[in-house]
């Protein structure tokens, strides 16, 4: 007889998760790559991941701190992957396959495949849902 | 010395063959003297495509394992004298039958008797594209107007780059100008933004191709074709020419061409 049902395992899961103590993210080392990330390559790094370059469809970037993509995001990028939900992903045209915030994983809504950012964007986790908001310098980091 | 070049693409079907057979005649025509490789060992059609099929006696493998001399396999295409050769594949063998260091010393080797060494690359990402990179020194990579081959292009560079080629050069193949101006096509600055390399060259789709292909006679020996005319072009521009891209747009028919004279056109 199964003792639990599958959802309430995942809920017990992201309980357990979310006690373990997260290391704050000032403390994270940096990594820089300077070239353009092409499908099927993908960068697995504890702390934060900066890329001068573009993020190509197919490739995946999976950081424990922040994402940032000096150029456009068109592959899947997973911040906070080790569960810290105060962390950011930032690009010059976020345009990703999916994007991922610790336990949340989000997509573009079909309908809006179309619509072209033309402006820097930083996804973030605003009251339990990854938020999409243009990117203002001074402004947008006053908030961390 | 010569120069190697892989031609590769990821996908299949985008027309690498058809590009390594109609480049390596275009710059025989242009009178260098040229050698096609094929490495798509076990599913060979380069000698199809060029009409050497019935010409094999022996191939690459042979090569590698010292059952011929090199001279013995290549075989002549007697359109061009003695410019133009074709060191088939193995059609009984398996891409494992050769190596990297084997690809390495064997193009090492044909690049002293020729201005080109062309390497007809097989698709995908396993030992047969290994091999087929493993001795060449500049890269074309193939692509259609296609989401999907536009994707394994940009992993196939990934890979160029990671064996330390220098920056691979596009084609894109069987563009279709009409549908690209309707939108319902791909166009060519779009996948210049996602692939961000150089161009070669754009081929327009042409019915001309699936006739010379199975005749075998490369398109660039006929006059008429737009993608002989494009090949043609690339083939100039790999000699060191500068020649502009060709005008996709007058690809119009006579019909159409006289409505727009009289203004029923749109």
């Amino acid at each position: 007889m199964p003792d639990k049902t599958f959802a309430s395992r995942i809920e017990e899961d992201v309980k357990q998760e979310e006690q373990h103590a997260h290391p704050p993210t000032d403390d994270m080392p940096t990594i820089l790559i300077k070239k353009t990330m092409r499908s099927g390559q993908s960068v697995r790094y504890p702390g934060h991941v900066v890329v001068l370059g573009d993020v190509n469809p197919g490739a995946e970037i999976i950081a424990g701190g922040n994402i940032v993509v000096m150029g456009f995001l068109r592959g899947v990028a997973h911040a906070g992957a080790s569960g810290n939900e105060d962390v950011v992903v930032a690009a010059f045209r976020l345009q990703p396959t999916q994007l991922r915030i610790a336990h949340h994983i989000t997509r573009a809504p079909d309908e809006e495949k179309d619509t072209i950012p033309d402006h820097p964007e930083l996804a973030r986790i605003k009251d339990g849902v990854v938020v999409i908001e243009r990117y203002e310098p001074g402004e947008t980091l006053k908030k961390y | 010395m010569g120069e190697v070049i892989v031609v590769t693409s990821g996908k299949g079907g985008v027309g690498k063959t058809t590009t390594t057979a109609n480049i390596g005649t275009g710059l025989a025509a242009l009178g260098k003297k040229v050698v096609l490789v094929d490495t798509d060992i076990g599913l060979r059609n380069l000698d199809v495509v060029l009409g050497l099929e019935n010409r094999i006696v022996y191939d690459i493998v042979d090569v590698t394992e010292g059952n011929c001399r090199l001279k013995q396999a290549l075989i002549k295409d007697k359109r061009f004298d003695d410019r133009l050769f074709l060191l088939p594949a193995a059609q009984t063998k398996d891409k494992t039958a050769i190596s990297e260091q084997q690809m390495k010393d064997l193009c090492a080797t044909l690049k002293q008797d020729f201005d080109f060494v062309i390497i007809d690359c097989p698709a995908g990402i396993e030992q047969g594209f290994k091999n087929a990179i493993a001795g060449a020194e500049k890269s074309l990579v193939v692509t259609t107007p296609e989401v999907a081959a536009v994707r394994d292009a940009d992993r196939i560079i990934g890979l160029l780059e990671a064996a330390e080629l220098p920056e691979p050069q596009l084609i894109i193949n069987r563009i279709r100008p009409a549908m690209v101006k309707q939108g319902d096509m791909m166009d060519i600055d779009d996948m210049i933004d996602i692939l961000a390399v150089n161009l070669l060259g754009v081929v327009p789709e042409d019915e001309k191709i699936v006739v010379s292909t199975n005749k075998g006679e490369p398109a660039v020996l006929d006059q008429e074709s737009r993608a002989g005319e494009a090949y043609r072009n690339i083939s100039r521009r790999l000699t060191g020419e500068e020649v502009p891209l060709m005008n996709l747009e007058v690809n119009e028919n006579l019909v159409s061409r006289l409505k727009k004279l009289f203004g029923f056109g749109k």
